[in-house]
């Protein structure tokens, strides 16, 4: 009674504010619960020497100045820089390709769309399982078609020299996240209105023009957005690491959460995993901010 | 008035007291949860038995062996860890000194037959003189071998290799043989597997990995550890090891000598109760792994039993391990299902007079070698430590040099905290 009594003394501006606020008050508060308070805590426990059972101690910045002497955490930095550089253009092309060509609502595509995005809707941890036996010298069906066809002579282990470990998991990944890039990208390439390009026909555009001058230039948030979540997705990669390598050949691809992990939950050094989590963090933000600013929207 | 009230509210409460108290003695049956890792030794026939000859009960979960330390540390530390736990023994050291596991010295001192139980898990279950978990399944490590090869090969199988030229001797005879038949395998992905069956082959030479005490890597100085590389590396470039242990993360460790394809390698009890129960064809026999020039030694390793901090069934809980430590137990639950007792005067039973294989694996038990280290997990079982690392750059990459000055500076700086 007293609520409804309150509520109609309100004005309409007031009452439709509070409504406003009524409406993003689960997804707030589902963000400070499980976004903004362990985000705290994280960085809470970063200036801790922290194990994961036992006392922590307070150590102030020293886990922050251990991580420049920390050779492995340097080398997942290079190798989460590589694999980033290494994996986001082909998602991103063969997305665009793939996008491209699924584009125009002809009767029978949207098999087409639903096969290309099917892989996107499983795990990674259930794709990357996947490929680890596809790709089993043993029992493998990639190793046993290659052998029927006379392309190698004998069951090669994939896993066992790092270079051909990479290869593996950067094809495992293409085609387990191309299907989303395609999907953002078909939403961009569908909001350009048609009577661009048939008034570029006119003005007698070929292909590569009609790209350069009428798709990309529109597409530019789409095109950001895409970007920027699959360079997120491959900085913040590990399932693939964890499942298909552990890590190996000779820690050869051990990526920066991988690094996380091992001190979080293998060596229990939780404040130490902290730090570095903050750290990812910041290079995450700014890597985003660079991306934002370079594709902002001038016009 | 105030006193008839307080009067009143004190007998109330005395026969609240009264009520609650049967819930907490022994008059009711309790269920204890008990975490095992997933090891071959059926803990849940053991468990079964029990369940069915006493009141408390006790609800078994089998945790990944990788998994176990992180999955029972989250638990601690939630608050949420088992009454029993039966912990790999090399971790035992760590636990006892994050006060995660309950004083048993007491009990312990209780038991008329302390001193003949197995000498490296007691070592292990010690921090600071007092004892944190006793035996619960023992484990020594041994080279296993293939009969038939060997005789197919010329090798006398009454005489297994007891230098490591004889080992290679042998490894070369059984490879040429042809047809994908290997003189000897190991797990070239598994870094616990080669914690168990490689490091005996140092410390059999004479050598070791770490100083008496514990505090110091000895990779560099001791000359056994680049030998013993060394034995691997030839046996791995002259091909007499199958190809695919490069990859095995300890999956085939035991299977890929089930086979019948290798001649030799290196195993445990739990090796000749799975070859014996589900390979029953497969011929073979066991013996102690060797030095370079003789001398033998073994890992003793298994698993201790204690009690997690915070469990409200600790009489209950130590009543289940004194049982699993008594005789009958002991030599019907365990050597009668192919497992090591963990008392050493048990070890000549009547089980395992009729397969001499198993008192051979029993005998590794009074030589073993176990680390002890709170770090040992950081040092030797992490797939992506110094130790594994070591390992594969020696062995399939051939820099043994290499490989050892890295590990040993990476061993000094985990020890070094």
């Amino acid at each position: 009674m007293t609520t409804s009594l309150s509520l109609q003394r309100l004005s309409w501006d007031q009452r439709r504010k509070l409504t406003g606020v009524l409406f993003v008050l689960p997804t707030v508060l589902f963000v400070v619960v499980f976004f903004i308070i362990p985000l705290l805590m994280t960085f809470g426990m970063s200036f801790y020497d922290w194990p994961l059972f036992g006392d922590h101690t307070f150590v102030g910045l020293q886990n922050y100045t251990d991580l420049a002497k920390d050779r492995q955490f340097l080398k997942s930095i290079d190798f989460t820089a590589r694999y980033t550089l290494m994996i986001t253009p082909p998602i991103f092309v063969l997305g665009f390709i793939l996008a491209s060509l699924v584009r125009h609502n002809i009767p029978g595509i949207s098999i087409f769309r639903t096969i290309f995005f099917m892989p996107v809707v499983i795990g990674l941890g259930v794709s990357s399982l996947l490929w680890v036996w596809l790709l089993n010298d043993q029992v493998g069906i990639i190793n046993k078609i290659m052998l029927d066809l006379g392309i190698v002579e004998k069951a090669q282990l994939f896993m066992a020299r790092p270079d051909s470990a990479m290869a593996v998991i950067i094809i495992s990944v293409i085609w387990k996240t191309v299907g989303f890039t395609m999907i953002l990208l078909l939403a961009g390439l569908q909001a350009i209105p048609d009577e661009l390009y048939e008034s570029a026909d006119v003005d007698g555009a070929g292909y590569f023009q009609k790209l350069r001058f009428i798709t990309l230039p529109l597409m530019r948030r789409t095109i950001a957005l895409a970007l920027i979540l699959s360079v997120i997705g491959s900085v913040l990669s590990f399932d693939q690491f964890y499942i298909m390598t552990g890590g190996g050949p000779r820690n050869s691809t051990i990526s920066v959460v991988y690094w996380i992990f091992n001190n979080s939950f293998t060596y229990f050094k939780m404040g130490y995993g902290a730090a570095m989590s903050i750290v990812l963090l910041v290079v995450l933000v700014l890597l985003s901010a660079v991306q934002f600013y370079l594709l902002r929207d001038n016009t | 008035m105030n006193i008839r009230r307080l009067s009143t509210a004190a007998l109330l409460l005395g026969l609240l007291i009264m009520s609650l108290a049967p819930l907490s003695a022994q008059d009711e049956p309790v269920t204890m949860t008990m975490w095992v890792r997933s090891i071959n030794f059926s803990v849940q026939t053991l468990v079964d038995e029990w369940n069915a000859t006493h009141d408390n009960q006790i609800e078994l979960t089998e945790v990944p062996a990788a998994e176990f330390v992180t999955k029972m540390g989250a638990a601690v530390a939630a608050g949420e860890a088992p009454d029993i736990a039966s912990i790999d023994l090399i971790y035992t050291p760590a636990f006892a000194s994050a006060g995660q596991l309950v004083d048993l010295t007491e009990y312990v001192n209780a038991l008329p037959y302390a001193d003949d139980l197995s000498p490296a898990h007691m070592t292990l279950g010690e921090y600071e003189g007092r004892n944190y978990a006793v035996p619960f399944a023992a484990e020594g490590s041994f080279l296993i071998y293939n009969v038939d090869l060997f005789e197919q090969a010329g090798l006398d199988p009454e005489n297994p290799p007891t230098t490591w030229d004889e080992v290679l001797e042998a490894a070369r005879a059984i490879t040429a043989l042809g047809d994908d038949t290997y003189g000897y395998y190991f797990a070239g992905n598994c870094a616990g597997c080669n914690a168990f069956t490689f490091l005996p082959f140092i410390w059999a030479s004479g050598g070791d990995v770490l100083s008496e005490d514990f505090s110091q890597p000895t990779l560099e100085e001791d000359p056994a550890v680049s030998e013993a590389l060394a034995l691997y590396r030839t046996m791995w470039e002259e091909g007499l090891i199958p190809e695919g242990a490069i990859v095995d993360g300890g999956e085939n460790f035991t299977n890929a000598f089930a086979s019948g394809t290798i001649g030799m390698a290196g195993t445990g009890a739990f090796g000749i109760d799975n070859y014996k129960t589900n390979y029953p064809d497969l011929n073979f026999d066991v013996t102690y792994i060797p030095g370079k020039d003789g001398g033998t030694a073994s890992f003793g390793g298994g698993d201790n039993i204690g009690i997690p901090t915070g469990s409200e069934y600790v009489e209950e809980a130590w009543e289940f391990i004194e049982w699993t430590l008594s005789e009958d137990v002991q030599l019907e639950l365990y050597a009668g299902n192919n497992q090591l007792p963990v008392r050493l005067s048990l070890a000549d039973n009547e089980y395992f007079e009729e397969d001499p294989r198993l008192s051979l694996a029993a005998s590794t038990l009074s030589v073993g070698h176990t680390p002890y280290s709170l770090v040992y997990n950081d040092l030797f079982n992490d797939a992506n430590g110094p130790w594994l690392l070591m390992l594969q750059v020696a062995i399939f990459d051939g820099d043994i040099d290499g490989a050892i000055a890295e590990a040993q500076q990476r061993f000094s700086e985990i020890m070094g905290g």
